[in-house]
């Protein structure tokens, strides 16, 4: 018994290569659990972005943050639990309890119910109650082994109970106030609740810092990107690192060309300077550093990659058509405008449509099948079509319908494109980069398109030049795939230039996002820009989710987390303390509902007793979005703050856009079953590419 | 060669349940001593004794010169005697090296600011595997990625790694097809070699004759003997496995129902 000879068979029995292959940068990504919530967010701010006015303003978006900021301290500390695998329900509930405990207890005594404890007291007093909760819930879900479903479910209803009749009987009054009467209250608001009002910090040099910092930190990914993916030159080329460097001062002297020029033509002219120097400057870092291809790299284009790349094409040229042809001023919804014969038409159409897909697949009439039964199948079928083709008609403007029919094919039609482009790599590499390539020309020629078309002014310049500089790093990408080799082991030194280049270049992009959200400007203010208010919650947010990820991902206890979560009985055997772990975690989330509970407070002064009531699940959709998954042993901290981002952008969103709020709920049920569709089918991807 | 355990007359009994009597046998560093029975022959009984998650009734339980009675796991853990359950040892969704090191991860740091230290546990983990002939490339990849052979190697090596002295193998091979249980029972090889005292449950004699130094045979509680690999063959052994006389007349049966049928 040899060791070479265990070892040929162990790699026998491991699934072959493709297990050991090396995995790029972006299915390692994808690989993480939050990667829906990120995409899920980015297209919902976009969506909002484009109907609200309001939205994108960094008034809007401290409303967003001062939503998420409650919403996500409870969503992280949940996700924890919900890691560890198990639920509470109390959670929501527990936020407004703790809450107007600390207020009873610095309440007058004169009145009834209060204690008229100095805040310095009461504060540490009310975390003692919570960590009490913690410890209650845990101790009973332990000892008794009943699902926490059931534990905290009844710990709920008697925290709802206790907050109504406690407040009813006291003070006789649902709302419990006010936690400014208590001693010291001067030295604790500015920690719970300070803000930063962005109109009085006014910076004038702050949009070349946020300029600065957004092409720096995107240059710095471009590079991470290529560090990761690309096998390094054993000797490097000079007259590349001299083209990078051409690229990088072309690129400077465009933008400041752009800020010095007023009118079309300066702005085209800069225009052409920044793409081309861009184009310049990532070929030059490639043919500076990186290995080319050798031998054979023909262009061959299968006809699956044929047939996508023309129906991409189609669907975009369509998208342009549609348009170009629907009314761009009918603000009146479709319904309204058709004829009623039309109608009909459209009624009956549809339940056509609908009676004849029953129709065969229930065998078509040729088999036995009762024609009675498909028959009223076919009904209900078509019913529903119809009744759905009206609400979509009912709901619809001619412009939206212009907007979504614009925006659904050109999509569709980049994605076609973009999964041409990756069959083609398939058969060699140039192939890949020619697709790639027409996916960048498409995306410049919507661009183009929609400067030209678009009513809306924040259409015609951000959405334009974000696509144009879009379709500029996908060329730089074509031009750059096709000629140089990927990596395919695993180069431990690259990939940690990659992961410091890719932080360096986030940090860079936050910077410039920050100061832009953060500060006004003169002009700004003469303009009249609406008010935005910073609280001290989004910094506790901030905090509470980097200490969480912390735990998770580099502590014993975040490993037990794992561990009790995923089998507890595996973990008890091995000798984690799987009781106390799960106690602890309950003990967690309820000191997050104190956090919450005296942001809240201290915000508000006073607190209804309903308040928190029915958040909890909330915050387990929150976690969920994020990728945390309901079984336990799966999840991801990070997830559940853009979990809560995402929620309250939905909350907010509505309100912005002018939308009657109720629709908040059936918007909520989309997100929700979209984005854990969407996580297990990335996570089913990312299993198989393993 | 150095006596592990001892056991002389060792039972058990449940209330007035009998599940375990009469058990004598030896394990000795670097060898591999197999428990043979079929179902309901005690040989859980056994091994909840030996890992201390039950103490034995009667006889004596002697690990390393000294009369011993556990009442924990954790305390048999401590003295270096490591059970690996088949479908308890593993949290399948966390990584190799997260599943290595679980309980006891290294760390850097004082409390309250103390953290795992990812490196040197993925880079043990990495060499422990190696020592068992498993290359493991990515020791991110989930548990669960693996197969079941490769799954009780990482057991294996945990235990190892972490200085038991004698591992306790429950049916390691009882789910896995023929090959998979073929890279085990090297495992098992590889830590005998290593000098560890290796207890090897099965109700499969012909995966424990190939590696087995001693065999302890159980039937319906009882000790059925307990025998040196040159005092006995692989026939006697599953004859005896299978309760001796009992099996004779099966076949006997079996027999004359083909040929009457035929």
């Amino acid at each position: 018994m040899t060791d070479v000879a265990v070892n040929s068979d162990t790699n026998d029995s491991a699934s072959g290569d493709e297990r050991l292959a090396y995995r790029g940068v972006f299915t390692r990504m994808l690989v993480r659990p939050e990667i829906g919530a990120v995409i899920g967010s980015a297209a919902i701010w976009l969506f909002f972005w484009a109907v609200s006015e309001q939205f994108g303003t960094a008034g809007g978006l401290s409303g967003v943050l001062d939503v998420s900021a409650t919403l996500g301290i409870m969503a992280v500390a949940v996700a924890l639990l919900m890691i560890g695998g198990e639920f509470d329900l109390s959670s929501g509930a527990a936020t407004g309890a703790l809450g107007i405990v600390t207020i009873l207890l610095v309440k007058d005594i004169g009145e009834l119910g209060g204690a008229g404890l100095s805040l310095f007291i009461a504060i540490p007093l009310s975390f003692i109650v919570a960590m009490a909760l913690g410890w209650y819930n845990g101790t009973v879900v332990e000892r008794t082994g009943l699902p926490s479903f059931i534990v905290t479910l009844a710990t709920f209803f008697v925290l709802r109970g206790f907050k109504l009749g406690f407040s009813k009987l006291t003070i006789d009054n649902i709302s419990v106030g006010r936690i400014d009467e208590g001693h010291g209250f001067d030295f604790w608001h500015p920690i719970f609740a300070s803000v930063w009002t962005r109109n009085d910090h006014i910076w004038d040099t702050r949009d070349v810092a946020y300029t600065v910092g957004i092409l720096l930190g995107l240059a710095l990914m471009v590079l991470a990107v290529y560090e990761g993916n690309y096998l390094r030159k054993k000797v490097p080329n000079v007259t590349g690192l001299v083209l990078f460097a051409g690229g990088v001062v072309g690129t400077v002297v465009g933008v400041l060309l752009m800020h010095n020029t007023n009118g079309v033509s300066g702005d085209v002219i800069s225009g052409l300077v920044i793409s081309g120097s861009i184009l310049v400057g990532l070929f030059g870092v490639a043919l500076w550093r990186y290995e080319p291809v050798t031998g054979d790299n023909h262009i061959h284009l299968d006809k699956r990659v044929l047939e996508l790349t023309g129906l991409g094409v189609v669907l975009i040229v369509f998208g342009v058509v549609c348009a170009l042809v629907v009314d761009v001023d009918g603000q009146e919804t479709i319904l309204n405008r058709l004829p009623v014969a039309v109608e009909w038409l459209i009624t009956i159409a549809a339940f056509a449509l609908a009676g004849g897909i029953v129709w065969r697949r229930n065998g078509g009439g040729t088999s036995g099948t009762d024609l009675g039964t498909v028959a009223m199948s076919a009904a209900r079928a078509g019913l529903v079509g119809a009744i759905s083709i009206f609400a979509f008609m009912f709901m619809t403007t001619e412009q939206g319908l212009r907007a979504i029919l614009f925006v659904g094919l050109a999509t569709t039609g980049l994605i076609l494109l973009a999964m041409g482009a990756l069959r083609a790599r398939r058969s060699s590499a140039l192939s890949g980069s020619v697709i790639l390539a027409l996916n960048s020309a498409a995306i410049a020629a919507l661009a183009l398109f929609i400067q030209a078309e678009s009513g809306h002014e924040k259409f015609r310049t951000e959405i334009f030049s974000v696509m144009m500089f879009g379709a500029v790093v996908i060329l730089a990408w074509a031009i750059v795939s096709g000629h140089y080799q990927q990596r395919r082991a695993a180069d431990h030194e690259a990939d940690r230039l990659s992961t410091w280049l890719s932080g360096i270049g986030l940090v860079a992009i936050l910077i410039g996002l920050i100061s832009r959200l953060l500060w006004t400007t003169s002009d700004e203010i003469e303009s009249g820009v609406a008010v935005a208010n910073f609280r001290m919650s989004i910094l506790w947010f901030i905090a509470f989710t980097a200490v969480a990820t912390f735990v998770l991902g580099r502590t014993k206890f975040g490993s037990w987390i794992f561990a009790v979560g995923g089998n507890k009985e595996a973990a008890r055997q091995i000798g984690v303390p799987a009781a106390k772990t799960k106690t602890q975690l309950f003990m967690i989330v309820s000191g997050a509902a104190w956090l919450v509970g005296l942001l809240l407070a201290f915000r508000l002064q006073t607190l209804q007793s309903g308040t928190g009531n029915g958040l909890e699940f909330e915050y387990i959709i929150a976690a969920v979005v994020g990728g945390t998954a309901l079984t336990g042993g799966y999840g991801s901290v990070l997830g559940a703050a853009i979990g809560a981002f995402i929620m309250a952008m939905s909350k907010q969103g509505i309100g912005l856009a002018l939308w009657n709020s109720d629709w908040r709920f059936a918007f909520l049920g989309v997100i929700l079953l979209g984005a854990v569709m969407a996580n297990n089918f990335i996570k089913a991807k990312a299993e198989a590419v393993r | 060669m150095s006596n592990l355990i001892e056991l002389d007359n060792v039972g058990k009994f449940y209330g007035n349940i009998i599940a375990l009597q009469g058990v004598t046998t030896t394990v000795n560093a670097g060898e591999v001593t197999c428990v043979l029975g079929d179902n309901g022959a005690g040989k859980s009984t056994l091994i909840k004794i030996l890992s201390g998650v039950h103490d034995h009734s009667e006889g004596t339980y002697v690990f390393e010169g000294e009369e011993c009675t556990f009442t924990s796991p954790r305390q048999a853990l401590d003295r270096g005697i490591a059970a690996v359950y088949q479908d308890l040892a593993m949290v399948p969704l966390m990584s190799v090296w997260r599943n290595f090191f679980l309980g006891a991860e290294p760390t850097i740091g004082r409390w309250p600011i103390r953290w795992v230290n990812k490196s040197k546990a993925k880079r043990i983990a990495k060499e422990e595997m190696a020592k068992m002939g498993i290359d493991i490339r990515d020791t991110e990849q989930p548990v669960g990625t693996l197969s079941g052979g490769e799954r009780q190697s990482v057991a294996i090596a945990r235990a190892v790694y972490f200085g038991a002295k004698v591992l306790i193998l429950d049916e390691p091979t009882s789910a896995l097809g023929v090959k998979q249980s073929g890279v085990v029972l090297r495992y098992i090889v590889e830590a005998r070699n290593r000098g560890l005292g290796v207890i090897f449950i099965t109700h499969n004699p012909s995966h424990a004759y190939p590696v087995g130094d001693r065999f302890l045979i159980l039937n319906r509680g009882q000790s059925m003997g307990n025998f040196a690999k040159e005092e006995i063959t692989l026939p006697e052994l599953t004859q005896l496995m299978a309760g001796g006389a009992e099996l004779e007349q099966l076949q006997h049966e079996l027999e004359q129902a083909v040929s009457g049928g035929a």
